[in-house]
């Protein structure tokens, strides 16, 4: 094996044997791969779950009395889906799953810096994920995903297990965000420069100090709830001189920036996807990566226009809103470049391509009315409304799981081998995509109308849409089940994909599907941006890839 | 590479568009918004103008963005004939359309901030001299207080027609949001901190008072109180009602336990104690022209100059101990109620005795 000795990179190829126990390779596994695979498939129960709580919510709306549930039961069921879609669902599928899938893979690196680290990132995870759906046996925090005190202080004991279990998934995001950024800076193969990153890897340099510095101000606030709930130090309790707009401040400082966390990683899925489909190089590579980190920096300086009726000083809101406006532009940058990248193409109709154009056409929506939001006099009249309902699951649905899917249907091949079935995947993607314009648009104008949002009765007047919104997410929730069938009948079934199934250019479709345990036997020397497809591929030193030969040991040759 | 050029489609396209964004921006203009929601208060109509301003250009922009994206990706399909290995036009970038559409969005940005900042100072600009009425939030309904008025008003909100209101809002228990959806304005009203805001009631009505803050189990119930705007005469009648109704309710409120708060049993060397922890940053024990943030405080319960409190109620230890618990607004600024000082029955007994023993 005298070629295992020439490295392009010249990158000692220190190979360790693959562990070959069950144990040690599937479960508490160290390779970035598996423990990814890991992240999405604990997620994707989580995602059931919280899918079937929204669904309770839904059919509880569907009579303006409710009585599908009690009030207080159908306050719990509201609090869990929005804490499970945000810190169980959105935030690990996008970082911990298709973070620790793919990038390693498209930046040459043989593993993320800190293997052990990711395994503890990852059990972390399911753990927490059980506290938080065990505080339903001690009574469920039930008010809402912001948990605003003084009523969290009066919520049943669940809150604050749910405090603790949120501190914990934290304390996992805190842990992955270092791994991603050291990951990054430290071990990009050679000429892998940070100019011809693909842009996934972009999303998640610009998402990796997001968790680490934001997560912590969450963590700080979580500590002081659950300190306040369970000690008694009044933090938050206005009547022994607490603030409660304190908590307001430590929670928006952290879950605006989470918002970034939840979007700017499926913009980096976006941007893989539309220029493999559309067989063209993404247009303005600089620009989109720039805005993503312009992104990511002015997301720490809008918290605040969470907060324009919480009673801040007037003059300091201001600055809040015209920053938010601010924002506008980079995100409007990445959505003039993905539709000039279908310009001039030769689109393929992949799934993985529809959910890529639905999720621009989507997300425009939620980011046209978040301007709405920014607006200081407008916000005065929907915030709290049923308007905000409705933006947040254009940003996190239509934006966010669009993003996942995509993700999904595209790097399926590359954790199975085989390829998703398209007939099942396109009647997922239209299902899909016209059941949640139903649920969602009417909502914009109940909020306008009257409708205040975390509701479990309301007035007859707005009974309608209200039913309307309900039976649309029925059809959301059976186009789901129909990604599930999917998903594990092409398992086992599935058209085997090969290395490469799409003819995309990014690394990782180099090397086989799924690929051999440390990934490249040979870290390649890139020359150049993976875009152009005119080009011959811009990788050295990966022949020897392709075979299915195993690894070699150190010092065998 | 191959030579890029926009064809007619592009044209024809973008010419469809643009009488489609026309279109959009006249509806969102034309749109009868107070049919559906009545402009309720002079600001309302100033909000609805930006929400049409928003709505026209965010639907002008989307139709322009939806539609190329719905164009190229049925204009740019790969077709049968194409051979299977085909790319398409190989551009990275393009400088000066990358320039303009940042330029113009950062210039859009600009022109929300100048209309949004010049509406939003119209809405801090309203009046600050006009009716001062208090709204409460409660576990699950909002009082209201008002200048002549004993005790609270616990059903409706009744608001001269014309006339500026300054509306304080604070809350008994947990946060609340005070939103009108008619008058396209609300607040929270937060435990411990008293919020502001003012307007001018312009069209008779009866308007729903809802909370948007999950406030607890029956959060959903509290959407069932209502503004009522009226002519003055009307306004006064129901503002005498009250009165009558209220004359002989204490203006305190009741403590925690439900009871109305006992002045027996105060001891006055807790008060001083409790004073100096709690009073003293913003009162002097010294006579009432002695100002810090308040009133000097000396003899309050026995000062011939002033028989009458701030309040314009006579200086009992009743309306004493009152004030201590409700706080109060006027023309000083604002004392904060017992749930924001910290303050149980017991230390307001404590602290109106201290009171009542400098002469």
């Amino acid at each position: 094996m005298a070629v295992a000795a020439v490295s392009a990179g010249g990158i000692a190829d220190h190979i360790h044997p693959e562990p070959q126990g069950f144990v040690r390779r599937y479960v508490f596994s160290l390779d970035h791969k598996i423990i990814g695979i890991q992240y999405l498939i604990t997620a994707f129960v989580f995602f059931m779950l919280a899918g079937l709580l929204a669904e309770a919510i839904r059919t509880q709306l569907l009579n303006p009395n409710g009585g599908f549930v009690a009030a207080d039961t159908y306050n719990e069921i509201y609090s869990i889906h929005g804490s499970t879609m945000v810190w169980l669902v959105i935030i690990p599928m996008l970082t911990g799953g298709f973070g620790n899938l793919v990038f390693p893979l498209q930046i040459g690196a043989r593993d993320v810096a800190f293997p052990w680290l990711n395994m503890l990132s990852f059990w972390i995870f399911p753990v927490s994920g059980l506290m938080l759906f065990s505080s339903f046996l001690m009574g469920a925090p039930t008010a809402g995903w912001m948990e605003y005190p003084p009523v969290s202080l009066q919520g049943a004991a669940g809150t604050s297990m749910w405090a603790a279990a949120i501190f914990l998934v934290g304390v996992s995001s805190t842990m992955t965000g270092l791994n991603f950024l050291v990951t990054i800076l430290k071990m990009r193969a050679p000429g892998m420069t940070f100019t011809r990153m693909p842009l996934f890897v972009w999303g998640q340099f610009a998402t990796a100090p997001l968790l680490m510095i934001a997560t912590t101000a969450l963590a700080a606030a979580l500590a002081a709830l659950f300190i306040n709930r369970v000690f008694g130090v009044p933090f938050f309790d206005p009547t022994k001189g607490g603030s409660p707009v304190m908590w307001q401040h430590m929670f928006w400082f952290y879950s605006h920036p989470a918002v970034y966390i939840m979007i700017l990683p499926a913009f980096g899925i976006i941007s893989e996807v539309l220029p493999t489909f559309a067989r063209k190089p993404i247009f303005g590579y600089k620009l989109i990566a720039f805005s993503s980190m312009a992104i990511a920096l002015t997301g720490f300086m809008v918290w605040a226009h969470h907060m324009f009726t919480s009673g801040l000083a007037p003059f300091l809101q201001l600055p809040f809103m015209i920053i938010t406006f601010v924002i506008g532009v980079p995100t409007g940058i990445k959505i003039f470049s993905w539709t000039a990248t279908l310009w001039g193409g030769k689109i393929h109709y992949n799934t993985a391509m529809l959910f890529a154009i639905g999720f621009v056409g989507l997300f425009t929506i939620g980011g046209i009315t978040g301007i709405f939001l920014a607006a200081i006099p407008y916000d005065l009249h929907v915030h709290g409304t049923y308007f905000i309902v409705a933006h947040l699951h254009y940003v996190l649905v239509g934006g966010s799981l669009m993003g996942v899917f995509a993700g999904m249907y595209y790097w399926f091949p590359k954790m199975s081998g085989r390829v998703l079935n398209e007939t099942l995947g396109k009647l997922h993607f239209w299902l899909f995509f016209i059941g949640f314009n139903l649920t969602f648009l009417p909502m914009h104008w109940l909020g306008i109308e009257g409708m205040p949002r975390e509701v479990a009765t309301y007035d007859p007047q707005f009974a309608f849409l209200n039913q309307f919104a309900s039976y649309a997410s029925y059809l959301m929730t059976f186009a789901i089940l129909i990604f599930f069938v999917n998903v594990i009948w092409s398992i086992r079934n599935g058209k085997r994909s090969g290395p490469n199934p799409w003819g995309a250019r990014t690394l990782e479709w180099q090397i086989p599907s799924p690929p051999n345990y440390y990934n490249f036997k040979h870290v390649p020397t890139v020359y150049g941006l993976p875009y152009d497809f005119s080009q011959p591929l811009p990788y050295k030193g990966l022949d020897e890839e392709l075979t299915d030969a195993p690894p070699v040991a150190a010092g065998a040759h | 590479m191959q030579p890029v050029r926009l064809g007619r489609g592009f044209w024809t396209v973008t010419a469809i568009l643009a009488i489609l964004a026309v279109g959009a921006i006249v509806f969102w203009y034309e749109f009868p918004l107070e049919k559906y929601l009545p402009e309720a208060i002079v600001t309302a109509r100033q909000v609805d103008t930006l929400f049409r301003f928003m709505a026209a250009t965010g639907s002008a922009l989307y139709i322009f963005v939806g539609g190329y994206l719905l164009y190229f990706s049925i204009a740019f399909r790969a077709k049968a004939t194409d051979p299977p290995d085909a790319i398409g036009v190989q551009i990275h970038d393009n400088h000066k359309l990358e320039f303009w559409w940042t330029v113009i969005p950062a210039l859009f940005v600009v022109l929300l901030s100048i209309v949004s900042v010049r509406i939003w100072y119209e809405i801090m600009l309203e009046p600050e001299n006009g009716v001062v009425v208090e709204a409460i939030g409660h576990q699950f309904y909002f009082s209201f207080r008002y200048p002549q008025i004993n005790g609270e008003v616990t059903d409706e909100m009744h608001l001269p027609r014309g006339v500026p209101v300054t509306l304080n809002l604070t809350s008994a228990d947990v946060i609340h949001g005070f939103w009108v959806p008619a008058m396209r304005l609300k607040n929270d009203t937060v435990p411990g901190l008293v919020t502001t805001i003012r307007f001018t009631p312009r069209l008779d009505g009866r308007y729903r008072i809802i909370c948007t803050q999950f406030c607890g189990v029956l959060h959903s119930e509290m959407d069932k109180q209502a503004l009522v705007i009226e002519e003055k005469p009307a306004f006064d009648k129901w503002y005498k009602g009250w009165q009558q109704r209220n004359a002989h309710t204490s203006n305190a409120l009741p403590a925690a336990g439900g009871q109305a708060v006992a002045l027996q049993g105060g001891s006055a060397p807790a008060g001083q104690q409790m004073f100096a922890q709690k009073c003293s940053a913003c009162h002097k024990i010294a006579p009432f022209d002695e100002k810090v943030v308040g009133p000097g405080l000396k003899g309050v319960l026995h000062d011939p100059a002033h028989p009458n409190l701030v309040n314009g109620q006579p200086a009992t230890p009743e309306n004493v101990a009152a004030i201590l618990q409700n706080g109060y607004t006027g023309s000083m600024g604002t004392m904060p109620n017992a749930t924001a000082n910290g303050l149980s029955a017991q230390d307001i007994a404590n602290l109106v005795a201290f009171l009542d023993s400098l002469k």
